[in-house]
């Protein structure tokens, strides 16, 4: 069956893994590819030392230091979406609280006179240091990142300039701190080619191991869809908090080593050239990625290292070639844009670089978690509407609506476009905030929930318009969801292999969903909502756009699941058929009201349904209510 | 028999010419140079390098430093950042660089005299003038007149003028921005001068006219308002003070001295500002002009062309003092020169912090685009505002 879907998908045969050996494909795909990232930075390090000495080696330190600086602006970057210009303010944190607890004291004593008791004298080892420089750089993402992780896109963007720019202005203020705009020296230069090295595989490490955890999974999910990972239960500001503080704490770290590579420096040293220099670096490899951040700053580094040689002038068989300095900058600049118009997504291509899960490499490789078993039946409940409102703009999408959708049936929900079937959904789940009216499950005030909690109360959704996490697998879409219902990781598994088994999508399990055909992407969407394990589901025309035969399919599975799990089906669609043949009651609604529920046969023969769908004058018997509508497009 | 003999012969020849390559080695004098081709030093790093190579190969036409010993340079671009120049700096080392010269500001001199210090390697920044710069080490040295200097001399002209109070416009941005503003203030009131307001602004401000109206403002007006702003901060600035009506005085420190702003017209009219030196007709500034525009077929319009020439010549007198190539022979030289000569003024790092005391020359733009000698004075150490 998974071999039939690949081919029918066009997609490879992936070969015959075992759906149930999946998680532990993944886990040891996920270990290759941090293997990877770190043997790409090990390879460049050695050869650089190896071939060029202790030229070389210089060469390493610097490109080490910057692997570690450009691998925690991604982890936050990367994960969220959201381009940093704040973590400048994090390295020059790092490097002058550094500097401070390692410097010589009779230096300081000489150099900062008027420096607080509580940060002079202290003359530690860089290493005694660190805890102190990772606290303080946790201390203040936690507190820049409150204001920070409520912000998306490019208004996040312009807020992590903002902060760079604040904490620069105070870096130049606090003179008897920080020297002001004077340079600040005396700084131990402690970061040789073990300590740069040892410190960018660490930050690989934990970057890589962030990315693929719980909560780097939330946040790539937020970042892909924000409206979705909601419906789950994420809470996108959180997702963008965790990843601001884990993210800032290393930068903080990796400001340390900087500073500590340098022996001296001033707040300029951590502005803008800096910081520009180090996303351009992150953008060249491939945001997304822990190994696009290495091989942005691979590229970068060797690129401006090989040009750098030439600018001095040279000799070549005989012929001078004068100096010509410049060459590096325009070498980047020239580089940046050819990534930039040849691999938008980078140099990597939005993915880590390594063996997938469906690599042959891990084809042997045992069963390692079984598909969960089916669910307990869900209990005796209902979904429950009582003069239910919104208004846009003074027009009515949803007057007075009260209907019923109890759990263990499947309940229609039909109208005509712009009936405010959709907002009637947005407004039970808390999308949009309802003008006025009550909606409860099973006795819990759905509107008094907030956005992300309504999942927890037993319902989900899907999307009229899909939402999927794009940039995540078909199994970490799926998985999202278990974990985000508080699932511990494997029984999350578990629970993803039955429903992706259920769905016949084991095959695709390691692509990722933007990769996918349509129906395979319609399905995904329902298996993601069935591994939350809901008692609810309010379907938003899951089978728009599908052809008669995967229709058909959709609404065996659909029946099979709901009779298995006995739980609840809102099921809205254009398909009136496909409606009519799930459903054991429909609920019609029309220019924002209902305005019939019954049995199917009751409703068709309704002459105010029969009216809203052909018009006024026409009879019952023109009214071809069984068949299907597929033309029809957005509703709201 | 043949084979081997004319094997020998190779051998014995190869052998002749690397012990002649080492001898020849032996005989130069490398000197390292970070200089700035790009980014923000640029302006300041290029025409310093540019009359610094010029007068090394003068020096290297007679013959080398003191006619005997060939100059090489190491020349790399540090793009103005200073984990390039931190880079550089060992490379040249590494290639045997026995003097640095490094580029025209205070972070890029103090990182790599860092590095220098451990050989004591002397390390001469082009043109950075923040007096804290030499506390890094003995082996640190300056070569334009320092903030202070500078300032001290201003103040001294103020004063003399009958000017009694100052309104200080001053940027947190970067040290000389900050310095040059502060040690006139600190100069003037030791002369009995007041200082009646301070304004801060940030580097590359667009709109400085809240500044200005707080000056127009202010009352009673200040006699003469001082700044080390640079462009196009001063640009903007003047154009805002002058077309509010504000008609006051302004003076301002070394970065003044530039076609761009003689070049504002009947706004700077006027304006004073310190020098590095002057190329007053028949000196020896003047002539060096001539020597590099017909060398180069470019006319040097600022100082740093002329201090890059002065570099090379303070090395070549600090080698002749110290009898040796060997850096703490030639730092120690360079500490006691008293009096060297120089193109664009002579100089003396002995009793200083090695931040060589030069004369300062006090100039006044015209409206005319150009600009008129006022006068050149030398600080007075006693009374210099310390770092």
């Amino acid at each position: 069956m998974a071999e039939g879907a690949a081919a029918a998908t066009g997609f490879p045969d992936r070969g015959a893994a075992p759906l149930a050996s999946l998680p532990g494909r993944v886990r040891a795909s996920n270990a290759a590819r941090t293997a990877v990232c770190l043997a790409l930075a090990l390879a460049a390090a050695a050869a650089l030392t190896l071939l060029f000495g202790r030229y070389g080696e210089r060469i390493a330190v610097q490109m080490c230091v910057n692997v570690a600086a450009v691998v925690a602006l991604g982890a936050f970057c990367g994960n969220t979406g959201i381009v940093s210009f704040g973590h400048g303010a994090f390295m020059l944190i790092g490097a002058y609280l550094s500097g401070l607890l390692t410097m010589p004291a009779a230096l300081q004593r000489t150099a900062l006179p008027e420096l607080p008791a509580l940060l002079a004298g202290w003359e530690l080892s860089v290493w005694a240091a660190a805890p102190a420089v990772a606290l303080a750089g946790l201390a203040f993402a936690a507190a820049s990142g409150g204001a920070i992780a409520r912000l998306a896109g490019a208004s996040a963007t312009i807020a992590t300039l903002g902060l760079l720019i604040i904490v620069h202005g105070v870096a130049l203020g606090a003179r008897e701190v920080t020297r002001g705009s004077q340079t600040f020296f005396g700084v131990p230069r402690a970061t040789d080619l073990a300590v740069a090295l040892g410190a960018a595989l660490l930050f690989i490490v934990v970057a890589r191991a962030f990315r693929e955890s719980r909560w780097g999974l939330f946040a790539r999910a937020a970042r892909d869809d924000a409206a979705a990972a909601e419906a789950l239960g994420v809470d996108p500001r959180r997702t963008r908090f965790v990843a601001w503080c884990v993210s800032g704490t290393m930068a903080t770290l990796a400001g340390a080593l900087y500073g500590h590579m340098l022996g001296a420096f001033s707040p300029a040293s951590f502005f803008l050239p800096l910081v520009f220099a180090q996303v351009a670096m992150m953008i060249v490899g491939g945001m997304t990625t822990v190994s696009g951040a290495v091989a942005g700053v691979l590229v970068a580094t060797l690129l401006q290292d090989a040009v750098r040689q030439a600018e001095g002038g040279f000799t070549l068989l005989g012929v001078d070639v004068p100096a010509v300095f410049g060459l590096t900058t325009v070498a980047l600049g020239l580089a940046i844009l050819l990534v930039i118009w040849r691999r938008p997504r980078g140099l990597t291509g939005g993915r880590e670089l390594g063996p997938g899960p469906g690599a042959r490499l891990f084809a042997g490789l045992a069963a390692s978690v079984e598909p969960a078993p089916p669910p307990a039946r869900a209990v005796a409940a209902a979904l429950e509407a009582q003069g239910l409102s919104r208004s846009f703009e003074g027009v009515a999408a949803v007057a007075d609506v009260g209907f019923s959708a109890p759990t263990g049936a499947v309940t229609g929900l039909i109208g005509p476009n712009g009936a405010g079937k959709t907002t009637l959904v947005n407004l039970l789940t808390r999308a949009y905030d309802a003008d006025a009216g009550a909606a409860r499950f099973g006795g819990a005030d759905l509107l008094a929930a907030p956005r992300t909690g309504v999942a927890r109360l037993g319902v989900a959704r899907t999307f009229q318009n899909l939402r999927l996490f794009g940039g995540l697998t078909v199994f970490e879409n799926v998985l999202t969801a278990a974990l985000a219902a508080g699932r511990p990781r494997a029984r999350a598994e578990a629970i993803a292999l039955r429903e992706l088994a259920a769905f016949d999508l084991g095959a695709l399990a390691d692509i990722r969903a933007e990769a996918l055909p349509y129906g395979a992407r319609k399905r995904l969407e329902i298996a993601r909502c069935l591994a939350q394990e809901p008692a609810m589901i309010l379907l938003d025309e899951p089978a728009a756009g599908m052809n008669p035969a995967e229709t058909d399919d959709l609404a065996a599975r659909l029946t099979r699941v709901q009779a298995e799990r006995g739980v609840g089906l809102l099921l809205i669609d254009h398909d009136l058929r496909f409606v009519n043949r799930l459903s054991s009651r429909i609920v019609v609604m029309n220019r924002g009201r209902v305005i019939a529920e019954g049995a199917p046969e009751t409703v068709r023969a309704d002459p105010a349904v029969v009216e809203a769908y052909i018009g006024r004058g026409r009879t019952a018997s023109h009214a071809k209510l069984h068949t299907p509508d597929q033309t029809e497009g957005e509703t709201t | 028999m043949k084979t081997s003999i004319m094997a020998l012969a190779a051998a014995g020849a190869l052998a002749g010419a690397l012990a002649a390559g080492a001898a020849v080695a032996q005989e130069e004098y490398v000197v390292g140079v970070m200089s700035a081709q790009s980014g923000y030093l640029a302006p300041y790093d290029m025409p310093a390098y540019a009359g610094f190579r010029f007068c090394v190969d003068e020096i290297n036409a007679k013959g080398g430093l003191n006619g005997a010993l060939p100059v090489r340079l190491i020349v790399k671009d540090t793009r103005s950042d200073i984990a390039e120049s931190v880079k550089v700096v060992q490379e040249m080392l590494d290639d045997g660089a026995q003097f640095i010269v490094s580029s025209a500001d205070a972070d890029p001199t103090i990182a790599a005299a860092q590095i220098t210090a451990a050989d004591g390697v002397p390390t001469m920044t082009f043109a950075g003038t923040a007096p804290v710069l030499t506390q890094v080490g003995p082996h640190v040295f300056g070569s334009y007149p320092a903030d202070n200097q500078q300032a001290a001399v201003l103040a001294d002209y103020a004063h003399a003028e009958g000017l009694r109070s100052v309104w200080l416009v001053k940027s947190p941005d970067s040290a000389y921005t900050l310095g040059g503003p502060e040690y006139f203030g600190e100069a003037f009131e030791a002369l009995g001068g007041a200082v009646l307001g301070t304004s801060l602004y940030s580097l590359n401000q667009p709109d400085f006219s809240a500044i200005v109206t707080t000056i127009k403002a202010a009352d009673p007006q200040p006699d003469v308002i001082v700044t080390w702003a640079w462009e196009p901060d001063f640009p903007a600035f003047i154009k805002a003070l002058r077309g509010a009506g504000v008609e006051t005085k302004v003076m301002g420190g070394d970065v003044l001295d530039t076609p761009t702003v003689r070049g504002l017209g009947p706004v700077v009219d006027g304006v004073v500002h310190t020098s590095g030196g002057f190329p007053q007709e028949g000196s020896a500034y003047a002539d060096f002009i001539d020597r590099f525009e017909a060398a180069t077929g470019v006319v040097p319009d600022n100082n740093y062309y002329v201090n890059g020439c002065d570099i090379a010549g303070m090395i070549e007198q600090a080698v002749a003092a110290a009898g040796s190539t060997d850096p703490q022979a030639v730092t120690a030289a360079m500490a006691e020169i008293e009096d060297g000569e120089g193109v664009m003024s002579d100089f003396t790092f002995k009793g200083t912090d090695r931040m060589p005391l030069r004369e300062v020359v006090v100039a006044r733009i015209t409206g005319d685009g150009g600009k008129e000698f006022v006068k050149r004075a030398m600080a007075d150490p006693a009374t210099l505002p310390q770092p």
